[in-house]
């Protein structure tokens, strides 16, 4: 039960973007005779990821720590093989890891038993299998009377509720959790708390996205700060979650200093 | 390639039977009839054929309706399948942009849940051949061949054209006017005999053609379909499923970023 559960080298992402075009009318095309020219490609690079290695041992928790828009969840798209790398390479024990994110994967007008079918038939168990499990996941979920209500009633806390359930079942090797746990209650969070514990006891990994660095800083043995999509600091999570907070408190306190100079 | 294609369909044949279930059963949600409407649609629509050319044009078939539908009902999977399979792609966004979800299902999702309603539908045959006192024998034996050749030719089409159709939305509006357009070209509504003999080629430049006339042979002459055209379809559907899963699985990568 020792070494690397995630290995990630040189990670690149890269996405072009593209600003829809403002419409122009049929008239003001003629008056201006672009009629037949070609719009031009407004098009905006973006890298998402930049050159970002990184390696997590088994039973281990890792916090991701970053702003937004820093390439937090375009690195967990990529662990859990929703995106495919430009460059560099992610290698994930026992092939694949389910990714936890709100708004992911399940589907509004299907209810929770369905959607409890339908995620585990996409991860590739057997209808048998499901069935096996259900009861499982809608105890810890405790949302057995909303087992046949379409998901779009569902509150965040319920959606949530569902979906760690699913995930942390079906048991896999490596557990990606995007900001999920910030829609839970105190109760919900501890039992999932202690459920994170015992999976990692067992020797199975879980990477964990938050802005709460309190969390970060309980829970998870090592950090990662991304920024602009590269790796600005990795360490343990006490030392990247202090430097993280101190440099956006600082941020803070510049913008108020610069406000209070005006 | 044909291996990871091929093996991502077992490894996931629940899901695959799932979402064709789910394809069926939402189409007929809500509706009163329900699946009646698989069978009621072609009848509908070969009533009116059947007034129009056998009765307006007076094309000279004996058992008109009969001869109609051994060629309808299959364009029918053919034409539906690739409506639905050029979209299929960019529709299943939600689970191919979500989830770690093998591409290849969305694509057969709607080659399968039409196959369904012809299969549901082939019992019509029946009832019409009886209803006119027309042999139906033997040949029949050749339907799960014919069938075969269609979903491998549907299975070729639709992977090209899903994904194109990620990157060009235009492929969708194009399919619909091909289709009808070539729809006229196969012989569906006349036999292939009054087509003249340096057209006909022409007319099995499309494969499907070929195939609309083996069905013809079975489910309406009553005898066993020209080998020949068989062989010619099966090639052409093979070549085009190569070139399909190659197609496919260079791109396949991008459907997340784009679709």
């Amino acid at each position: 039960m020792t070494g690397d559960s995630i290995v990630a080298e040189h990670v690149n992402k890269r996405f072009r973007i593209v600003r829809i075009p403002k419409a122009i009318s049929l008239k003001e095309a003629v008056i201006t005779r672009q009629l037949f020219k070609r719009p031009p490609r407004d098009e905006l690079c973006v890298d998402a990821l930049k050159d970002v290695s990184f390696s997590v041992k088994r039973g281990e928790m890792l916090g991701v720590v970053g702003r937004n828009g820093s390439g937090k969840t375009t690195l967990m798209r990529v662990l859990g093989g929703i995106y495919k790398p430009d460059s560099g390479t992610v290698s994930i024990v026992g092939g694949y890891a389910p990714l936890l994110s709100l708004g992911l994967g399940f589907h509004p007008d299907m209810s929770g038993r369905e959607n409890i079918k339908m995620n585990g038939l996409i991860l590739g168990l057997s209808p048998r299998e499901i069935e096996h499990r259900l009861d499982e996941i809608v105890d810890f979920a405790e949302l057995r009377e909303y087992l046949d209500v379409p998901l779009r009633m569902y509150s965040s806390g319920m959606y949530m509720r569902l979906a760690f359930s699913v995930a942390i079942t079906i048991d896999p090797e490596v557990l990606l959790l995007d900001e999920v746990l910030a829609v839970g209650d105190a109760l919900f969070v501890a039992k999932c708390v202690e459920k994170m514990r015992e999976f990692r006891h067992s020797g199975k990994t879980i990477v964990f996205v938050s802005h709460d660095g309190l969390s970060v800083k309980a829970w998870c043995d090592r950090a990662l700060w991304m920024e602009a999509g590269a790796l600005r600091m990795a360490g343990t999570s006490e030392d990247v979650v202090t430097a993280y907070d101190s440099h956006a408190k600082l941020a803070v306190a510049e913008r108020e200093l610069l406000r209070a100079i005006e | 390639m044909a291996s990871s294609i091929v093996g991502s369909v077992y490894r996931f044949r629940w899901l695959l039977f799932e979402l064709v279930y789910r394809d069926i059963a939402l189409r007929y949600r809500g509706s009163v009839l329900g699946f009646l409407w698989t069978i009621l649609n072609p009848l509908l629509a070969m009533l009116v054929y059947t007034l129009v050319f056998s009765v307006f044009l007076r094309v000279a078939i004996p058992h008109y309706p009969l001869f109609l539908l051994s060629g309808l009902l299959p364009w029918i999977w053919f034409a539906s399948s690739i409506a639905m399979g050029a979209t299929s792609i960019v529709d299943g966004r939600i689970y191919v942009s979500r989830s770690v979800f093998a591409p290849v299902l969305l694509v057969m999702v709607p080659i399968c849940s039409n196959l369904v309603n012809f299969i549901l539908s082939v019992p019509l045959f029946f009832a019409l051949a009886a209803f006119f006192g027309a042999p139906l024998g033997l040949p029949l034996l050749f339907l799960p061949v014919i069938v075969a050749i269609q979903f491998i030719l549907l299975l070729a089409i639709v992977l090209m054209l899903a994904t194109y159709n990620v990157f060009y939305r235009d492929l969708q509006q194009l399919m619909v006017t091909i289709l009808s357009l070539i729809f006229y070209l196969a012989p569906i509504f006349y036999p292939l005999e009054s087509v003249p003999s340096n057209f006909r080629p022409f007319v099995f430049l499309n494969p499907m053609a070929a195939l609309v006339v083996a069905y013809q042979d079975i489910f309406y002459y009553d005898r066993f379909p020209s080998l020949r055209l068989m062989g010619y379809a099966f090639l052409v559907s093979i070549v085009l499923l190569l070139i399909g899963m190659r197609v496919f699985d260079r791109y396949k990568d991008a459907f997340a970023d784009y679709a």
